[in-house]
């Protein structure tokens, strides 16, 4: 025992000894010289080119022009280090002793040298790295891979891309641009939602297949706090992914198979789209400010009728109803309003412009060992409404990293806080706008009060009386330490917080209807929500590495730890004694809690990696993970993951490399795994009871509400891929195609039960399997690279195709009439529309039943896929000179549900598209679409409503949109003294071509603004 | 530099350090509390004012929505419906539509919801059984109550079930593992169960409710539900043996107007209605306000049938007149939406039934006088005359008669009692165009036999 303790003494004592001798200060050291020159990279001076003397904490970083310099004695070693480049390393030894004459001889080509008086001039040319696609790094979540050796499916953009583009949500900025990914957005209105589907739908439920949104390592929520019935402008709730600021975003990739998702375990199913955000870089501290203005206005306006048309119409409803003297409240054909007047309420209601405004500085600086960023943004959006309604968001992004300068060891810590308010109208105006009869009234007295034209009008504009708040505050913080005790190892751990909290408050006051009623501000109300979130996440883990002659093994070892907690409040109040009180519900007669909710959710990981490399051509990756999550019943809380990729770069193989010389790369990969998904939510798995809302004897009754299943477990998603990446001429030409085919089982739905277990379904995992399989193109071309001319093109195409594969116990479900077994999981069961009878006029639909009857659900046989069937986008960059012009044009193929699915009958007192003109009118005539009725004719109106749930609702809705074009301009520093200034014009959703009879083909729907059209201007400073 | 570089080291070792130690713990449990604003069976069952309030729960569910609601998808309109209490007039599907035509179906809504609510408040009350029984937290008085209750309840909403259905699962605990396969049970059977736990709750309930109001199941109460089910398995000693304990023990109101107020002598178990509502939920259902109906209304069949100057037809028949027809409806409650007190309670057991059960288990058993003096109490309180029948047959014509004008639109004894004399056919066969013998049951819901198979055979004719 003594012997050990002395023997480990004396161990610590000679490494302890060992360290001091090895340190700086008890090395001899001859004298210092000054050693400066100028690095290029044979043409262009290298801006930020690392130089350190090794093992001190002497360095420079070369400046605007290429030059360093730097205090050496001869004992040094100067280590050059640039991205994308060799690493050079020069004994100061050898520079100094004899002059450039027999020296230079024997000095490589790469190195020239000249000693002047007290110092040495040493140039330097650094060589770009043959591999040059190892040069571009990829974040893979949990450790870096380059492009070239990766064995998953991952696809990119950076900050380049998104800084084109006016947009205030992240998820606008990668719409058409990666493959596999669809990003619709729901709404034109700012603040709003994107739906988002990774390689397609894997869940049956349609709010479980989200992707896991990862930014600087710390999962950030993405489910909003907001309620949608607030506001129902914003189409759903808020977009959560609002608290991210799309300037501060260095790149975002998106991992799609089992190699890249599988080490995320249970909530990888989706895919995983991971955001880093802008880091400090060494140099000169620089400065950038930039400032931009944009104008916005609505893509598309449907054709509508004008007042004659409309007025024909309802004159030819109501004689075709057998009508002769028109109702009272007919007030748009019975002379109660002005039959010449004609308002386009597109114009009047949707016609506004957006104005934007941003405003952005930062500041970027460091030496060798420390670098920081400061970033700081400030946006303000209004809307194309006729009010004065704003979006203001503003961000604040720190980012600090320090390595020691014997590289040991790396402290990195990014801190985002995001603030944005928005007071939105409280209704949507875009169904009025669509549907106001022609020559309705106008919107103001002449006095500039509200008209209601003397209880006839109900005023779209009223309901504007009352408001929309709502502020937002996400705060993300980061810390990653990272030691390196000794060469191959590496110990880290990452830190991370987010806080996110809404407050929103939606008012009705009683001016919002008609001052005839008599109401007063008893009938005013208010709603109010808020919420808010804190997640903490710890990951520490270990990373190994060992060479073993031509290969190279990668180990990771890491284990995650979360904890998130979200309460909401949401009240209710009502009967106020004055509008002027209707912020504070203390003054409210009647004050209710609508909803009340505390959810912890705890998260339990441990996972690993092992990589394997074999001389840069055989490469295997195993990734798994075991996960634990509270959101599960006790019996399955645990669960584990696992995936295997491998890749073949055949394009090294001597046969290939030797003889075809055009291709220059060519690689073929695949993996297999399995991932999960849990995104249910917290407590499914309880037997709770609520409050019936019924009272006996005067208590509050209580019901059971659920049964309790301790078996409630993950989703499962088996995702299996195969790829070939392909390079020509030099990489040229690049083309990686693939196959995924991914099958989610273990489906987390209510299965159906008998009514004697006392409830109609359990929420349980149910057998059912959802396929989804497709082809994925992505094609990036450089056609010119000559002299200042470079023109590259990259288009990314995708062929999904979902299937329910199988859902046992269907026809009991509660699904029986959604989906069915060997068909996508977004379709539709319409009745088969079989045109209009030429004798009656009327619509007419097949009777499969043969009943006699139309009838739900037996005739609602007809299956129409609304899922796209394919979708990509077409980018070009084009520079010359200082000028650059990027554009994207995207696309999609798909169905969707036309305006006869949205405007009511034709013939009634709303407004119609000029479709509805060709119409059948007597008997014999052939026309796709009915006759006009007022309403009264009930055969037509049973008519018509079928028709919205048959196929004649349903049409073409493929579109191309230019997406965004950018062309920005870059000063020549000569003429601006030296501050770099770039000049820019940008346009987003410029250019639309579709076919579709309706609003909007993205949001398929008119009761959401379409994306507007945007151009923006702007001007950004470097000094 | 060196120190910095040493205290940062030093700290970050310690960090590194204590994850690691997190990471040799993974086996931390996951459980998170339940949240304050949700309540679990688990925490229910620790206090006993939270089984009260689940217990009124179930209470307060069999009157609202139920089979034993007064509302429209109750027994008591749709078996008024099915058989030739009720008329329907409305245009719209309303709940008694495909009843009153007797053309149900196995998809038909009402039948499911029927089916469903009714297991649903088994489920209530096998999960207060289950978690009440052998509990620490509850003293053994209380847990006497609540099983007596929940044992009475499970008993109760089986016979409908069985009396509707024919044989079903007779489901004693809530283990849906178990209770997803259940298979259907032999009638028998399943009176034996029913039997077994009025037995239990018998003895287990109190003789008195201690509100004061007749609004929770007493001794008296599974009493009168076991004479009766005596009376439907032709047990006639044992049913004369119940109803007579009940009468014995009970009052009487003799005042035909007060049968059906909340006070009234004669009622052993009432619902205590809603804050919101006040009063019964039947006089919305059944009370016509303007002729024409546009919902309902009693029919002519029923409405002619009382004996002249009965005085029921007097005060628990309403009419309503358009000037040339009339229309009658039930108007036993008087008391709709708007009224401003609590005058009127919907009554589940009362004692004019115990009687006319009484007198036809005397009649079968022979003792006429007996019979007849038990008829003769329903009657005199109708202002009628002592009955005029003495013969076993005659007398129980009488019965059936009196059962008819007596107990019509309440929870559908007029389709049990034609059901267990066998004279649906006889008697709905002429004047329903749509009946069937097949219809003396009510389909299984056809989702049921989808989800478990157990359940097959479909009861014949659907």
């Amino acid at each position: 025992m003594k012997n050990n303790y002395r023997r480990s003494y004396a161990y610590a004592l000679s490494f302890a000894l060992f360290l001091t001798y090895n340190s700086p200060i008890f090395s001899q050291n001859p004298p210092q010289k000054n050693i400066s020159g100028i690095i290029t990279d044979g043409e262009d001076p290298l801006v930020g080119v690392n130089v350190l003397v090794k093992n001190t904490a002497r360095g420079s970083i070369s400046d605007l022009e290429g030059r360093y310099s730097v205090r050496a004695s001869a004992n040094d070693t100067l280590v050059f280090t640039y991205v994308g480049y060799k690493t050079q390393e020069v004994s100061v030894g050898s520079l100094s002793g004899s002059l450039s004459g027999s020296r230079s001889r024997s000095v490589s080509r790469s190195r020239s040298l000249s000693h002047s008086s007290g110092g040495i001039v040493f140039n330097v040319v650094m060589e770009v790295d043959a591999q040059a696609l190892d040069a571009v790094v990829i974040n893979a979540g949990y450790y870096k891979v380059s492009d070239r050796e990766k064995t998953g499916s991952i696809t990119r953009i950076t900050a380049a891309e998104i800084e084109n583009q006016p947009v205030s949500n992240p998820l606008a900025a990668m719409q058409g641009r990666m493959a596999g990914v669809n990003i619709v957005q729901n709404t034109g209105v700012p603040g709003g939602g994107f739906s988002v589907r990774i390689r397609g739908r894997n869940s049956i439920r349609a709010d479980g297949s989200e992707p896991l949104y990862i930014v600087d390592g710390v999962p950030y929520p993405s489910q909003s706090l907001g309620d949608y019935n607030l506001s129902p402008v914003i189409g759903d709730a808020q977009s959560a992914l609002n608290g991210i600021d799309p300037n501060s975003i260095e790149s975002i990739e998106i991992l799609k198979d089992a190699d890249a998702t599988a080490i995320y375990g249970s909530r990888g199913a989706n895919g995983v789209v991971l955001i880093t955000t802008k880091k400090g870089k060494a140099g000169k501290t620089t400065f950038k400010i930039g400032s931009s203005t944009a104008v916005g206005t609505v893509t598309r306006r449907m054709d509508l009728l004008n007042t004659e048309q409309y007025l024909a119409m309802r004159r030819e409803a109501f004689a075709n109803d057998g009508i002769t003297e028109y109702p009272s409240n007919a007030y748009d054909v019975n002379g109660t309003w002005d039959t010449d007047r004609y308002t386009d309420w597109q114009e009047e209601l949707l016609g506004g412009t957006a104005y934007y405004h941003a405003a952005s500085a930062s500041i970027n600086g460091g030496g060798a060992f420390t670098q920081f960023l400061i970033n700081g943004n400030y946006r303000e959006e209004s809307t194309v409404f006729p009010d004065d309604s704003k979006y203001k968001k503003g961000a604040v992004l720190v980012n600090l990293n320090h390595t020691a300068p014997n590289d040991k060891f790396d402290i990195q810590f990014s801190g985002n806080y995001i603030f944005d308010s928005n007071d939105l109208p409280p209704f949507n105006l875009v169904r009025e706008a669509l549907v106001l009869p022609p020559n309705a009234p106008a919107l103001y007295t002449e006095e500039g009060e509200l008209n209601w034209e003397e209880g006839t009008f109900k005023n779209p504009l009223a309901a504007w009386n009352g408001e929309y708040l709502s502020e937002t505050n996400t705060l993300t913080a980061n810390t990653v330490l990272t030691y390196r005790p000794i060469h191959n190892l590496i110990l880290k751990a990452n830190l991370g917080y987010v806080a996110n909290t809404l407050e929103e408050s939606r008012t009705a006051p009683h001016t919002i209807y008609d001052p005839a009623f008599g109401l007063d501000s008893s009938s005013s109300s208010l709603i109010l929500n808020n919420g808010s979130r804190g997640s903490w996440i710890v990951e520490p883990q270990i990373g190994y590495d060992i060479a073993l002659g031509k290969g190279k093994i990668d180990i990771l070892l890491g284990s995650t730890f979360q904890k998130e907690k979200t309460s909401r409040l949401q009240q209710s109040a009502s009967d106020f004694p004055s509008n002027s009180l209707i912020y504070n519900p203390a003054a409210a007669a009647n004050l209710s809690i609508t909803a009340n909710s505390e959810e912890v959710y705890k998260y339990q990981a441990v996972f690993g990696r092992l990589n394997l490399n074999w001389d840069h051509k055989y490469i295997a990756n195993i990734t798994a993970r075991r996960d634990g999550s509270s959101r599960f019943g006790p019996a399955n809380q645990y669960a584990n993951f696992g995936a295997v990729g491998a890749a073949w770069i055949f394009s090294e193989e001597p046969i290939l490399k030797n003889n075809i010389s055009f291709l220059s790369f060519g690689k073929l990969r695949g993996s297999y795994g399995s991932t999960g998904n849990d995104q249910i939510g917290n407590y499914r798995f309880l037997d709770t009871y609520i409050p019936s809302g019924l009272t006996y004897q005067g208590i509050q009754g209580l019901q059971p509400v659920q049964l309790y299943n301790p078996d409630y477990g993950w989703e499962v998603n088996k995702k299996l891929e195969a790829a070939l990446e392909l390079g020509f001429f030099k990489d040229r030409i690049s083309v990686t195609t693939s196959y995924y085919r991914n099958r989610s089982s273990n489906q987390l739905v209510g299965i159906p039960l008998p009514g004697t277990t006392g409830f109609p379904s359990l929420n349980a995992n149910l057998d059912a399997t959802v396929e989804n399989t497709g082809w994925e193109i992505e094609l990036s071309t450089t056609n010119f690279q000559k002299g200042n001319f470079r023109w590259e093109n990259s288009l990314n195409i995708s062929y999904p195709k979902n299937k329910l594969i199988s859902f046992p116990g269907l026809e009991a479900s509660t699904y029986a009439n959604t989906y069915v077994v060997g068909e996508p999981l977004d379709i539709l069961l319409l009745y088969n529309a079989t045109g209009v009878d030429p004798e009656t006029g009327i619509y007419t639909f097949q009777d499969f039943d043969g009943d006699g009857a139309i009838s739900k659900p037996n005739d609602l046989k007809s299956v129409v896929n609304l899922s796209p069937q394919y979708f990509g986008g077409l980018q070009n960059s084009l520079s010359y000179a200082n000028f650059s012009l990027d554009f994207l044009f995207q696309f999609v193929k798909q169905k969707g549900r036309v305006f006869q699915y949205t405007f009511s009958m034709p013939g009634q007192m709303e407004n119609q598209p000029i479709e509805v003109l060709d119409h059948w009118e007597q008997p014999g005539d052939q026309s796709g679409q009915q006759l006009y009725s007022a309403g009264f004719n009930s055969e037509a109106y049973t008519a018509y409503n079928n028709f919205y749930s048959s196929t004649g609702s349903v049409g073409d809705a493929s579109y191309i949109r230019l997406k965004n074009i950018a062309l920005s301009y870059t000063i020549p520093q000569k003429w601006t003294m030296d501050v770099g200034c770039k000049i820019y014009v940008q346009g987003q959703n410029l250019l639309t071509f579709t076919k579709y009879k309706g609003l909007d083909p993205e949001t398929l729907s008119t009761n959401n603004l379409p994306p507007l059209k945007v151009i923006n201007a702007g001007v950004e400073l470097t000094f | 530099m060196k120190t910095s570089n040493q205290l940062l080291e030093r700290s970050f070792k310690n960090i590194f350090l204590l994850s690691l130690l997190l990471l040799l713990f993974s086996c931390e449990n996951l459980e998170v509390e339940t949240p304050d604003h949700l309540l679990t069976g688990e925490l229910l069952f620790q206090d006993p004012n939270a089984v009260e309030a689940a217990m009124v729960g179930i209470y307060a569910a069999l009157r609202t929505k139920v089979i034993l609601t007064g509302d429209s998808q109750g027994l008591s309109n749709l078996l008024g419906n099915y058989t030739d209490e009720m008329d329907y007039y409305s245009p719209f599907g309303l709940p008694e539509e495909q009843f009153y035509k007797n053309t149900l179906a196995a998809n038909d809504p009402f039948v499911a919801e029927l089916w469903n609510g009714a297991y649903n408040q088994i489920y209530a009350a096998n999960a207060i059984l289950e978690g009440v029984t052998d509990s620490p937290y509850f003293t053994p008085e209380e847990q006497e109550l609540f099983k007596g209750e929940a044992l009475f309840i499970r008993g109760l909403v089986h016979f409908y079930l069985l009396n509707l259905y024919g044989d079903i699962p007779y489901i004693t605990t809530t283990n849906y593992l178990e209770n997803k396969s259940a298979p259907r049970q032999a009638t028998e059977e399943v009176y034996t169960l029913i039997i077994a736990d009025l037995l239990q709750a018998k003895a287990l309930l109190p003789e008195t409710d201690s509100s004061g109001e007749h609004v929770r199941p007493t001794e008296s109460t599974a009493t009168a539900l076991l004479a009766r089910i005596q009376l439907y398995n032709e047990n006639w000693e044992e049913a004369e043996l119940y109803a007579s304990q009940v009468i014995d023990n009970n009052g009487w109101e003799p005042n035909v107007e007060n049968v059906f107020l909340k006070t009234s002598a004669s009622t052993l178990w009432q619902f205590s209605p809603d804050e919101s509502r006040k009063n019964t939920i039947e006089a919305r259902t059944f009370i016509v306000l303007a002729a024409p109906p546009f919902t309902r209304a009693m029919s002519n069949i029923l409405a002619t049938a009382f004996e002249p100057a009965d005085q029921r037809k007097e005060h628990w028949v309403g009419e309503v007149s358009d000037g040339t027809n009339t229309w009658y409806f039930p108007y036993k409650y008087k008391l709709g939406l708007g009224a401003n007190s609590s005058e009127e309670y919907s009554i589940v057991f009362r004692m004019a039934e115990q009687y006319l059960i009484r007198a036809e288990a005397r009649a079968r058993m022979g003792d006429i006088a007996g019979a007849q003096a038990d008829i003769n109490k329903i009657r005199a309180r109708a202002g009628l005359a002592n009955t005029t029948a003495t013969s076993e047959s005659e007398l129980l014509t009488a019965i059936l008669h009196e059962r008819r004008v007596e107990l019509f639109t309440e929870h559908g004894h007029r389709f049990f009692d034609l059901k267990r004399t066998n004279q649906l056919d006889a008697v709905l066969g002429p004047v329903k165009p749509g009946w069937n013998t097949t219809d003396r049951l009510l389909p299984i819901p056809e989702k049921e036999l989808l989800v478990n198979p157990n359940l097959q055979p479909q009861n014949p004719g659907y």
